[in-house]
């Protein structure tokens, strides 16, 4: 049995996926035990290997060609290798409509002041944020993952970066709360 | 297929960030052979999602299956969809991980979350979700 997905990204992220000589997809090929094809115009097809014994590594390729289309470099967007890593792509276009310059305004609420807000969101929930385009892609672990969501989707709502930033300071402490909780109950 | 040991189904994962709801059917998709979710395997209602209530579960409905005669199964992921989120929560890749592990042969994995081709209005209205 083969499998096989196709994907679509967009045109000036291929020789990011493609790598020089072709090193990021060997890479990721070798590491998801697939094969990847990349066409020039943009279409991405992945095929798994009929008896793979991990299945959701073919999963695992697909979120990782999407992540570097979603403007993350390989070597961040290899990082979803790891087994509880996801990603989560946020489409602005749904929140702001179609208007270039009310989407040049919210991309630019999330990054912020010389990146300060993206910055402030990956070091409080140890997440990866790139703002691409029309997508917030984020990459990070499960707990985490959920309240950096929760904060790009507050910005994109317009809410004040003030209070973002106090709610990350207290997904700060719940995050730590759960940590410390893990070891003891039988969860 | 007449085969008894070589009996197959089908395991319905619905992935969502509230819970993740594993439900194995016959080949026909219309039997239950058996349905668990994350939250009957935790206590705290926040935990339903998580990816360990995912793999709990996932583990219960495999053992069921195997008691009732199933050898394989194919796999059939989704999230929410519709307006909502379109990629499936964190137990969906737990709990195939987990049904793999739990001895059961794997066939065809397939994503079947519900696409609107232009369907119904999000909630919140023109103004967004105010709080």
């Amino acid at each position: 049995m083969m499998f096989h997905k196709v994907i679509r990204v967009p045109e000036e992220r291929i020789a990011v996926i493609v790598g020089r000589n072709g090193r990021v997809r060997k890479r990721v090929e070798q590491l998801t035990n697939t094969k990847i094809e990349v066409g020039s115009d943009g279409v991405v097809t992945i095929r798994g290997s009929a008896n793979a014994d991990d299945h959701v590594l073919l999963w695992k390729a697909r979120d990782i060609i999407q992540a570097m289309a979603r403007g993350f470099s390989p070597k961040r967007a290899l990082s979803l290798i790891d087994e509880d890593a996801r990603l989560v792509i946020i489409s602005l276009r749904e929140f702001v409509g179609t208007s270039p310059s009310q989407l040049k305004r919210v991309a630019g609420r999330i990054i912020g002041e010389n990146g300060r807000t993206r910055r402030v969101i990956e070091e409080v929930t140890e997440t990866k944020v790139s703002v691409y385009g029309r997508t917030v892609a984020i990459i990070g672990y499960d707990p985490q993952l959920d309240y950096a969501t929760r904060a790009v989707t507050m910005l994109i709502d317009g809410a004040p970066h003030g209070s973002v930033y106090k709610y990350l300071e207290r997904s700060r402490r719940e995050i730590n709360r759960i940590k410390s909780e893990l070891w003891m109950s039988d969860y | 297929m007449s085969e008894e040991r070589n009996k197959w189904g089908i395991a319905h994962i619905y992935a969502s960030y509230n819970d993740s709801i594993i439900h194995i059917t016959d080949i026909t998709g219309a039997e239950t052979i058996s349905r668990v979710s994350g939250g009957m395997m935790v206590k705290a209602d926040r935990n339903e999602s998580s990816p360990h209530a995912a793999m709990q579960a996932a583990f219960q409905a495999a053992r069921e299956a195997k008691d009732k005669g199933i050898y394989g199964i194919h796999i059939r992921v989704r999230a929410p969809g519709g307006h909502g989120p379109k990629t499936p929560g964190p137990g969906a890749q737990a709990a195939i991980r987990a049904l793999s592990r739990a001895g059961l042969r794997i066939g065809i994995i397939d994503e079947v979350t519900p696409m609107p081709h232009d369907g119904t209005r999000k909630p919140g209205g023109r103004r967004g979700r105010r709080v």
